[in-house]
This record gives C-alpha cells, sequence and structure tokens, in this order.
C-alpha cells in the first residue's frame, strides 16, 4: 500500500481512530496494531508477511538466548548468527541474481563454466529496512544497551506501518520503550503532523513525480538523444527528485506517526546546504548515516588506528552503504565517490591550513554530490557514462522549460534559506485550529492529486531498497 | 526518545503546543468528509480501475456513499473543472473511442471484402519495396513497454530515428475506465505523426466487455475474443494511418501465473485475427520464443549464456529480456525501412 491512494486514504482514518479508542487497553492495542501493520504489508504481496513474521521470530528468539547467556563467547556467537540469518535474508533477496549473473560471468570467462542457477526471485518491499532494524535491536541486546522486549513489542517495531517500506530506520532502543506505557492523548504533535503530512504530498507528487515525467526519466532513459543542456538540467533535476520523493515518504511517514502519538527521528535535514562531504552525510538519510557510523564504521575501528586504516573503514563502510540500495554497480560506484571524495576531504583539512570560501565549498559539494547521482540513477554503467558522454556536445536545449527550472531552482534555493524565517512560518501553519489544519490538508490533497497522471503515484523510489 | 544528540526529532525543533488525540481525529475525519463532499465520485472512479480483489472491492464499497455525499452536495464537477488545468494527462476528448458508435465495428451479418492490404507480399513471395527512411518511431503500450522503449531507443538514436516513448501503466485496451485506447491511439498519431509504431500491451487484460443492451462478455471466450478483436483492428486501423505506416504489434510472453496464460493465449489469438486485413502494413511480432511451447521459462540462452528474462513477477521482461525483444524489432524494422540497416 503506497501512502497517497485511496486504499491508504480508507485504511488510516479507520486505523486511527481505532488505535487511540484502543490505546488505553494496551492488550488490545498491541494486537491490533500489529494486524493492521500486517495487513497494510499484505497488500504488496500476502506472502511477505510470512516472512516478516518469521523474522521476528527467529530474531526474538535469538535477543531472547543472548540475554539468558552469560558466557560472552557464546554470546558473541549467538548474535553473529542471528546476524547472518538477516543479512543471508537481504543476500538471497536483493543479491543474489546480481552475483550469480557477475559470478557466472567470471567463471565462464576463466573457462570454468559451473553456472550457479539463475532465479527470478521477489524482492519483499522494504525488506532492507527491515533487515537492519532486526539486526539493530539484536545487537543492541547484546551489547546489553536494551532487554529483549516482548515478542509482541519486537513484531509492532519491525512492522509499524508509518515506517515498514522505507523508514527511516528507526532503533529498537528509540521505538520499543514508546510502547512500554499508552500513548499521552493530550500529547499529541497535530499541527506538525499535519505540516509534513502536506510538505511530504507535495515533494512527492508535485514535485518528484512531475520531475521525474518531464526531464528525469526521457533523459536518462536514452542520454543519446539529448545535448549537453538537457543533460546537465536532468542531473539537478534527479537531485531534486530523489530528494523529494524519498524526503516525501519519510516527511509523510513521520507525520502519520505523531497522529498515532509516536515519535521517529529526523531523515533529512536540508542536505543541499552541506558545506563539507561529511556534513552532507549528517543531513541526508540521517538514519542510515547514523546506522553505518555505529553497526559498521566504528566496529571496523573508526577514525582510532592512523590515517590509513580511517580512510579505508571510511571506503569499505561507503561502499556498503552504496551497496545496500541495491545490488547493481552503479550504487556500488556512488559509495564509492563518496567514501573517496570523505577521505580526500579528511586528507585536505589536516595537510593544508586553507580555508576556502563558504560558498566555494558549497558550490563543490553540490556539484559532486550532483555528479555521483548519475551512476546510481542511470540502469548500467554503460549508461552513466553514455550520460556523461553527452555532456560534451552542446547542441540545443529542448527540455528546458520556465516551470521546470523553477521547481528545480525553488527546491534547491529553499534549502539555502535561513532556518529561524521558515521555522516561524512553519509554527504558524501548525498552530492553525484543527478545523482549519483539516481545511489545509484537504485542499493540498486535491491540488496535490490533481496532478497524478492516470497512471497513479510513481512509486517511491525508496520502496526497492 | 533516548540519545537525542545522535537521533535528532523534528520535534526537537520549535513546534506549535501538542494538541489531544481528539483533534488528531477531528483533523483527519473533518479531511474526510470534506473530501467526500469535494471529490467524492473520484473513490469509485479509482474502485473501477483497480483489479478484481479484496482491495477493489473494498474502494467500491467506500465509494458508493462518497459518491452519494458528493452528488447531495454538487460540487464535485466544478472542483473536477478547477482542477484540471493541473493534470498531466492528455484530453481525450473528439471521439474515436472504442464505444463510439460512429467508429464501432462493423455489421457482422456482411461479408467483409479482402483486399490486397491483407497480404504481406512477403507471404506471397513477391519482393517487398523497402522505405527509404524511417525517422519517427513511436514506442507504446502499458508497462510491458517498458525497458523495451528505452532498448529501441538506444538502438534507434545512433540511426537518426526519434523514438517517442509513450507508456501508459495499468492500462489495458479491455478496461476503457482508466484509459481509453481507441481514443489515445487517434490522439498519439495525430500529434507524433510517427512512421512506425511498435505496440506492446497485455499486462492488465481480461477485464468483461459491453456486448451490448449493458450485459457483458467475460473473458476469454470467443464472444470475448470477437469483441476485443474488434477494439484491436480499430487500434491497428488507426496506427496505420491509411498505408503509410508500419506497426509492430508484439503478442504476449506467456506469463507464470495459470489465469492470466488464459488471458494471454486469448489475446495472442486475438491480435493474429485483428491483424488479418492489415498485413501489408502491420507486422505480428511473435513473443512465443519466450515461452517457446507456451510454457513459461524465466531464464533462456542469450548469446550463448543462461540469461534471466523475466521480472520477478512472472509477467514482465526485465533488461535483459527488453534487449532481446528489441532485437527482433529492430530485424524487423531493417526488413521494411533501410535507414536502420
Amino acid at each position: 500500500m503506497v501512502f497517497p491512494t485511496m486504499q491508504f486514504a480508507i485504511f488510516f482514518p479507520i486505523v486511527l481512530a481505532l488505535s487511540w479508542a484502543l490505546m488505553s487497553r494496551q492488550w488490545a492495542w498491541k494486537p491490533f496494531i500489529l494486524a493492521a501493520s500486517y495487513v497494510f504489508y499484505s497488500a504488496a504481496n500476502p506472502m511477505f508477511c510470512v516472512l516478516l513474521g518469521a523474522m521476528t521470530l527467529g530474531n526474538q528468539g535469538a535477543a531472547k538466548l543472548i540475554h539468558r547467556t552469560e558466557d560472552e563467547k557464546v554470546r558473541r556467537r549467538l548474535v553473529a548468527a542471528a546476524v547472518a540469518l538477516d543479512l543471508g535474508t537481504l543476500g538471497v533477496f536483493k543479491y543474489y541474481g546480481f552475483f550469480a549473473t557477475d559470478i557466472n560471468s567470471l567463471l565462464d570467462s576463466a573457462g570454468l563454466g559451473m553456472p550457479i542457477p539463475l532465479a527470478a526471485i521477489a524482492l519483499p518491499v522494504g525488506i532492507s529496512f527491515i533487515v537492519f532494524q532486526a539486526i539493530s535491536y539484536t545487537v543492541d541486546v547484546h551489547r546489553r544497551i536494551i532487554e529483549p522486549a516482548k515478542v509482541v513489542d519486537f513484531g509492532l517495531y519491525l512492522s509499524f506501518f508509518p515506517h515498514l517500506v522505507a523508514g527511516p530506520i528507526v532503533r529498537a532502543r528509540e521505538f520499543i520503550p514508546q510502547l512500554s506505557k499508552p500513548r499521552n492523548p493530550r500529547m499529541v504533535a497535530v499541527g506538525p503532523a499535519v505540516f509534513l503530512i502536506v510538505m511530504g504530498l507535495v515533494k512527492k507528487v508535485a514535485v518528484a513525480d512531475y520531475l521525474a515525467r518531464e526531464i528525469v526519466d526521457p533523459v536518462f532513459g536514452v542520454p543519446q538523444q539529448f545535448s549537453a543542456p538537457d543533460v546537465i538540467l536532468a542531473a539537478y533535476a534527479y537531485a531534486v527528485q530523489i530528494f523529494c520523493d524519498f524526503s516525501g515518504y519519510t516527511d509523510i511517514a513521520i507525520g502519520l506517526a505523531l497522529l498515532m502519538g509516536f515519535e521517529f527521528p529526523q531523515n533529512f535535514d536540508r542536505p543541499y546546504r552541506a558545506r563539507s562531504f561529511q556534513e552532507f552525510w549528517r543531513r541526508w538519510h540521517m538514519t542510515l548515516s547514523r546506522y553505518l557510523r555505529d553497526f559498521v564504521y566504528i566496529p571496523l575501528g573508526g577514525s582510532r588506528g592512523g590515517k590509513f586504516k580511517t580512510a579505508r573503514n571510511l571506503m569499505i563502510t561507503m561502499l556498503l552503504g552504496g551497496l545496500w540500495h541495491g545490488a547493481a554497480w552503479g550504487f556500488v560506484l556512488w559509495g564509492f565517490i563518496h567514501g573517496a571524495v570523505q577521505v580526500i576531504e579528511n586528507q585536505f583539512r589536516e595537510r593544508t591550513k586553507l580555508s576556502p570560501p563558504e560558498w566555494l565549498k558549497w558550490f563543490l559539494v553540490f556539484n559532486i554530490v550532483v555528479l555521483a547521482w548519475i551512476p546510481f540513477r542511470a540502469p548500467e554503467l554503460s549508461q552513466a557514462w553514455d550520460f556523461l558522454s553527452r555532456l560534451g556536445d552542446w547542441g540545443p536545449a529542448t527540455m528546458w522549460s520556465t516551470p521546470v527550472v523553477v521547481v528545480i531552482v525553488l527546491a534547491i534555493g529553499l534549502q539555502l534559506l535561513p532556518l529561524r524565517p521558515m521555522d516561524a512560518l512553519r509554527v504558524r501553519f501548525e498552530s492553525i485550529n484543527p478545523v482549519a489544519l483539516a481545511t489545509a490538508l484537504t485542499v493540498s490533497i486535491i491540488v496535490v492529486t490533481a496532478t497524478i497522471s492516470s497512471q497513479g503515484v510513481a512509486p517511491f523510489i525508496y520502496f526497492a531498497f | 526518545m533516548s540519545d537525542k544528540k545522535n537521533n535528532p526529532s523534528i520535534l526537537d525543533r520549535p513546534t506549535a503546543r501538542p494538541l489531544r488525540a481528539r483533534d488528531a481525529i477531528v483533523v483527519i475525519f473533518v479531511t474526510v468528509i470534506l473530501l467526500a463532499i469535494l471529490k467524492g465520485n473520484s473513490v469509485t472512479r479509482v474502485g473501477d480501475t483497480l483489479k478484481p480483489g479484496v482491495q477493489r472491492d473494498v474502494v467500491l464499497a467506500v465509494g458508493h456513499p462518497a459518491g452519494w455525499i458528493a452528488d447531495l452536495f454538487g460540487v464535485d464537477d466544478d472542483v473536477g473543472k478547477l482542477t484540471a488545468s493541473l493534470s498531466p494527462d492528455q484530453s481525450l476528448s473528439g471521439g474515436g473511442g472504442f464505444d463510439d458508435p460512429a467508429t464501432a465495428g462493423a455489421d457482422s451479418s456482411a461479408v467483409a471484402p479482402l483486399t490486397p492490404d491483407a497480404f504481406d507480399p512477403s507471404m506471397l513471395g513477391e519482393k517487398t519495396t523497402p522505405i527509404p527512411k524511417l525517422s519517427t518511431v513511436l514506442v507504446t503500450g502499458d508497462s510491458l513497454s517498458q525497458p523495451l522503449d528505452v532498448e529501441l531507443a538506444q538502438r534507434l538514436a545512433s540511426k537518426g530515428v526519434k523514438t517517442i516513448r509513450d507508456p501508459h501503466l495499468g492500462t489495458g485496451i479491455s478496461n476503457t475506465d482508466l484509459l481509453d485506447w481507441g481514443q489515445l491511439s487517434q490522439q498519439q498519431v495525430k500529434k507524433d505523426k510517427p512512421d512506425a509504431i511498435v505496440f506492446f500491451l497485455g499486462a492488465n487484460e481480461g477485464f468483461p466487455l459491453p456486448k451490448g443492451k449493458g450485459k457483458s462478455a467475460a473473458c476469454c471466450g470467443p464472444l470475448w475474443a470477437s469483441l476485443y478483436a474488434t477494439r484491436v483492428r480499430k487500434m491497428m486501423a488507426t496506427y496505420r494511418q491509411g498505408r503509410n505506416n508500419r506497426v509492430y504489434w508484439l503478442t504476449l510472453p506467456m506469463p507464470r501465473d495459470a489465469e492470466r496464460q488464459k488471458i494471454a493465449r486469448a489475446v495472442n489469438a486475438t491480435i493474429i485475427a485483428a491483424a488479418q486485413p492489415y498485413r501489408a502494413q502491420v507486422r505480428v511480432v511473435d513473443m512465443g520464443f519466450f515461452t517457446p511451447g507456451g510454457k513459461y521459462r524465466a531464464s533462456m540462452p542469450v548469446n550463448g549464456k543462461d540469461t534471466l528474462v523475466r521480472k520477478p513477477d512472472g509477467i514482465h521482461l526485465n533488461e535483459d529480456g527488453a534487449a532481446v525483444a528489441a532485437d527482433v524489432v529492430m530485424d524487423r524494422l531493417k526488413t521494411d525501412y533501410t535507414s536502420v540497416r
């Protein structure tokens, strides 16, 4: 089920009303929300619910065992087995085809000819997010940061529908404590929730889908048909599209959770205003960044152990971050670029006392980020190369139109404005009375849905990850 | 929330004061009521486009009272007119639809005359006269036409051919609720003026077809096939634009699901029957090699290597499969047009 659809518009009001009606009776509330979340997930494919249920029971069993065991060696083995099982699940569903094809090609070119069987395996929606959250639970139990939750609480944590399919990646230690007592019905952030839902809808439907339709899909599909001005515009348009698509989804997810009384971590903080790559990663997909930091970078040794090891750890983390997005060399290259520029940035900071002007730092960071999106978006590396090779052909601009340029400039420009006046405007909107909030939500839904084509809302980009 | 420094929340910024849960429910339910008043009829319209199943039943069940509320206030149409300019869809006015009596099928009791157009010269052992220049190709259809459209566009770009990609996801010839292909095909040839049309559609077929007097024929018997073939033939007639254009109509590679196979077999039979009078211009491009003997397979040998050619849904072609299909279409284009050889 996708958020901006008729099915969800019917599903959510019923679930919200019943959720608050049952909130004080937790024995009824928890199974109800668990069931609602499974209904939400089954809309994609009922078989995916079996996998979700199995992952819940498997990780819960592991967490209980880890907690009960005193011997640190055994505990370590248990957590390793649980993490391997989770990653194995991810590997089968997400990476099998990718590696099977490439290993087959390698064996074939070496004349070994031992083909790995090919299979077209359906990718369960949101599997990467589910796996990461499951790992965070067992690892945090192993690290004694949290105690194992009740199975229903852990089941709710993994399946809670607002964050089920595309995050934000909520940690067990952030969510499960919120289940320990009923949410306070007198402390609901209604205004911020409605603001986020409205903004999410506008970003996704009116900006991201519009740019995809008008310029990104045509140009990235067949770059050979376009010359440099169109290709350049398409690269900037994709940078805006992916930001608005993904942050739009998380805005809606966070807003829905707030209406239900739950607080999720922030996932984006105006990333295109970053003046360093480190800053970019503190602003872009923040829940993935901190996850990779805590579960990959720091366990690898982090910045302890000298320059070389720091650089190595950074590269491994970013390459894995790239691969997490999907089984394609384009994602690996994207991760490599982000790792390499952070290593260079660290070296530059340590070795020179030069301090370039702020605008130059922003300009460099922003444009390298845009450049790195090209292999991320192109379905094949060869197509990314085709795209880049068009930069040498200064033909006519056939895709430039005022609305497209205005949307791109606004989406980037708004991130560069100072925060305080923007916050003041936002708080004024959030403070209007509930009926006025409902009217604003209605108007935005009508206007935004009017821009949807007859084919419906395009799937969120991160659903595929 | 714990560990606020590492896990900033939206609520860490200045926000409005919290309200009550009751206010959250008021906001959502007032929104629902306003939407029912202003756009209530669209619920049923959306429901009609969904595939049969629980989701469709639920949406249609909600659609009836929502439509009733909208009719009570009578502002639904006005809201539609106010926001119509925002729609990215092409307006399909001007007739030519499948239900348009002016262009409906011929009297079935009359004997249809056979014309030379029913014969591709190559079928008769005659020499074909290739067309010198191919300037514009339209690749269209439903989700099946993706990523075939990209594969073809890439191959044709180097030959100086402009490729117009116009996929309409989720649509079908047997379902006019979402899109009337009769109208759309007329608009496509009028707007894009293509020399050749590559058409690949059939992932959303099997809807009942009207057979007159308010009754409908269910898929996939002879009556349904004849009604479907009439629609297909009408589109072929539109696309071939007299005798000027060449149309490459792809048959469906057998899907994995048994229910869908039944529909695919019927659709493929109708394509062949519908193309009969126009064989001189309409090429039926057989995709049967993906599923020899009508048996589904996810992979097949490509350049001597076993290669996955289908997507996990068991319906669509993946990039490699689309590349194979594009090669077949290119071969047919090369037969007809010298400029792409």
